[in-house]
């Protein structure tokens, strides 16, 4: 098929108006993605004129998967991504679905949702601290004032505790957005479905699982990705509030990488950690992209 | 019973929402609270539920003896700057995206979708390196650059979505009156586009401002962190000055709340429009 003049001068404007983007993306993202497989691979050493460089194949990775810190990084950014989506799931299900009624102040309520998402995490982080604070932290004294514990608790002293509270800031910080989300699928499915269910006599509890959670679907698939590899990044929270302690039992994947990177120098195996997870996220994503295949494929109709 | 359903879920409702509101709201009462405190009430225990004696010596601390004042410059400009470096790139990509007659749309979309995907940490040595070779490291250009690459994706996906909702007719009347394709899209098509442009403004601004991982990084001297940098690495000899890092944390929070609250029907409409309906 031909193109006309016109349009093939549009395509070329097209290329051109796309170029820019793409070429920063290229650059920035997929170059050096490419060339962390290339340095994962490589036993690099600091010299006074620089990086050298010298191929040694899978070394590196033998060197991680020897590791146990590896293992054990590997262990606690799973299991905390897991309980933190699977609970910011849940819970803002819940509040979506409570929320998604002609109520009053559901303006407001939405505006102040928002808000958590604006806050640097660094920042939760430092808030966070204080109220865990073992000696004049604000949770104490509440759960003191209610009588569910008699003496002051370091909440950041052991690592079960560590973890849990790390999880609790997590899940205060990031339900909103999930809420946001869901809310916001919800209010595409049609009411009349719902009349229709209803004059079928079916109950609520049937209405939901036959009618929006199946509709709901894209929208949970959505969060959940968002959710999952935002929590395999997990990096500013156990930086700031327990610096990977007690010991290294809140240390994310991310926190070994930067660690053996640039607190011990060692590029490569730090670099190979950093492909692994990349070769995990994307393993991931593709599972959690099937809910969104459809959406997909509907952008060259 | 039928009819009092919608009665108990109502009272179910707004008992959520008010639990919700309080729970959201509670520590940022208690660190705007802590940041008014003098010195020897914030580390009483029990602590006061709040500031007897109001005092903004914690806020002229953070902004004279400490470095605040520069760590909000810096964020300012490397935000803004990489905001409106993203809004022109992203607004052009979309648009040939949505509306010109270019080859592999499809395969385009989902690259980028995958590409969002990747965690920072997978290109973090070797920009580490190219940043150093280029005697970069401690400069804005060292998080400009990376923080218009990582914001280009999800702003293309969410312009899109506007671009490809404009009808098609309007650009061929455009043309038919003999404008060119740049006339065109600046003249009749972005001033259309708007409500897109600012949600992937908005969101890119959001992610600019609370990025930690590269400013650790590549801009770790005092004179160029950005607030999550400075915040993150203040501490004090013996203590952590707590006081000090929530005047600070509180001016950081006021203008991006305020920005969010005020384009709030832009992000939100990002969250439906944009990522949801696709």
């Amino acid at each position: 098929m031909r193109l006309s003049k016109l349009e093939r001068r549009s395509a070329i404007a097209g290329y051109a108006m796309l170029s820019p983007a793409m070429l920063v993306i290229a650059l920035v993202t997929l170059f050096p993605i490419g060339y962390s497989v290339w340095m994962s691979m490589n036993t690099i050493s600091s010299t006074f004129t620089g990086f050298q460089f010298q191929f040694s194949g899978f070394k590196n990775y033998g060197i991680v998967f020897h590791s146990s810190l590896f293992w054990q990084t590997l262990w606690f950014t799973t299991m905390y991504a897991a309980v933190t989506v699977v609970v910011e799931l849940v819970l803002g299900l819940l509040v979506a679905l409570a929320l998604n009624q002609p109520i009053r102040g559901r303006g407001l309520a939405i505006a102040v949702m928002l808000v958590p998402w604006t806050l640097i995490t660094v920042i939760s982080a430092q808030m966070w601290g204080y109220i865990y604070n073992g000696i004049y932290g604000v949770l104490n004294y509440v759960l003191m004032s209610i009588h569910i514990i008699n003496t002051p608790f370091l909440w950041l002293g052991t690592p079960t505790s560590a973890t849990i509270s790390m999880m609790m800031a997590d899940i205060w910080k990031t339900t909103p957005f999930v809420t946001m989300i869901l809310l916001a699928g919800l209010q595409l499915i049609p009411s009349e479905l719902y009349e229709a269910a209803k004059i079928d006599g079916s109950s609520a509890w049937n209405s939901f699982w036959r009618i929006t959670f199946p509709l709901l679907r894209p929208s949970l698939g959505l969060a959940a990705l968002f959710r999952i590899l935002q929590a395999f990044g997990l990096f500013d929270l156990p930086f700031v509030l327990t610096n990977g302690g007690p010991g290294t039992s809140t240390m994310s994947i991310a926190m070994l990488a930067y660690q053996a990177i640039f607190n011990n120098g060692s590029f490569g195996p730090g670099t190979a950690v950093a492909v692994v997870t990349v070769a995990l996220v994307i393993l991931l994503a593709l599972g959690s992209l099937k809910a969104l295949r459809t959406q997909v494929g509907e952008i060259d109709t | 019973m039928r009819r009092r359903t919608p009665q108990i879920r109502k009272v179910v409702g707004y008992i959520v929402l008010v639990g919700m509101l309080l729970i959201i709201i509670a520590p940022f009462y208690w660190m705007v609270a802590t940041s008014l405190k003098g010195n020897l009430s914030i580390g009483n225990f029990p602590p006061s539920l709040y500031p007897h004696h109001p005092t903004f010596y914690h806020y002229a601390r953070a902004f004279t003896t400490y470095g605040f004042g520069v760590y909000f410059r810096n964020s300012v400009i490397v935000s803004v700057i990489a905001t409106v470096v993203v809004i022109v790139l992203a607004a052009l990509a979309s648009y040939a995206i949505a509306r010109l007659p270019i080859r592999g749309k499809a395969p385009i979309m989902v690259f980028l979708l995958a590409i969002s995907t990747f965690p920072q940490v997978a290109v973090i040595s070797p920009l580490f390196l190219i940043m150093q070779g280029l005697g970069w490291l401690n400069s804005y250009q060292a998080l400009i650059i990376p923080y218009v690459a990582f914001n280009l994706p999800f702003a293309i996906w969410v312009m899109r979505t506007y671009f490809a909702g404009i009808p098609k007719e309007l650009d061929e009347a455009a043309r038919v009156d003999g404008a060119g394709v740049l006339t065109t899209v600046f003249r009749v098509i972005m001033p259309l586009a708007t409500p897109g442009i600012f949600t992937g403004g908005i969101f890119t601004f959001v992610a600019c401002w609370t990025e930690f991982f590269f400013a650790l990084v590549f801009n770790s001297s005092q004179n160029f962190r950005t607030i999550p940098v400075g915040i993150a690495l203040f501490s004090g000899q013996f203590t952590i000055p707590y006081g000090t890092i929530f005047a600070g944390s509180t001016v950081a929070v006021l203008p991006i709340v305020l920005l969010v609250l005020l384009f709030q029907k832009w992000v939100v409409s990002g969250l439906t429009a944009g990522a949801v309906k696709g």
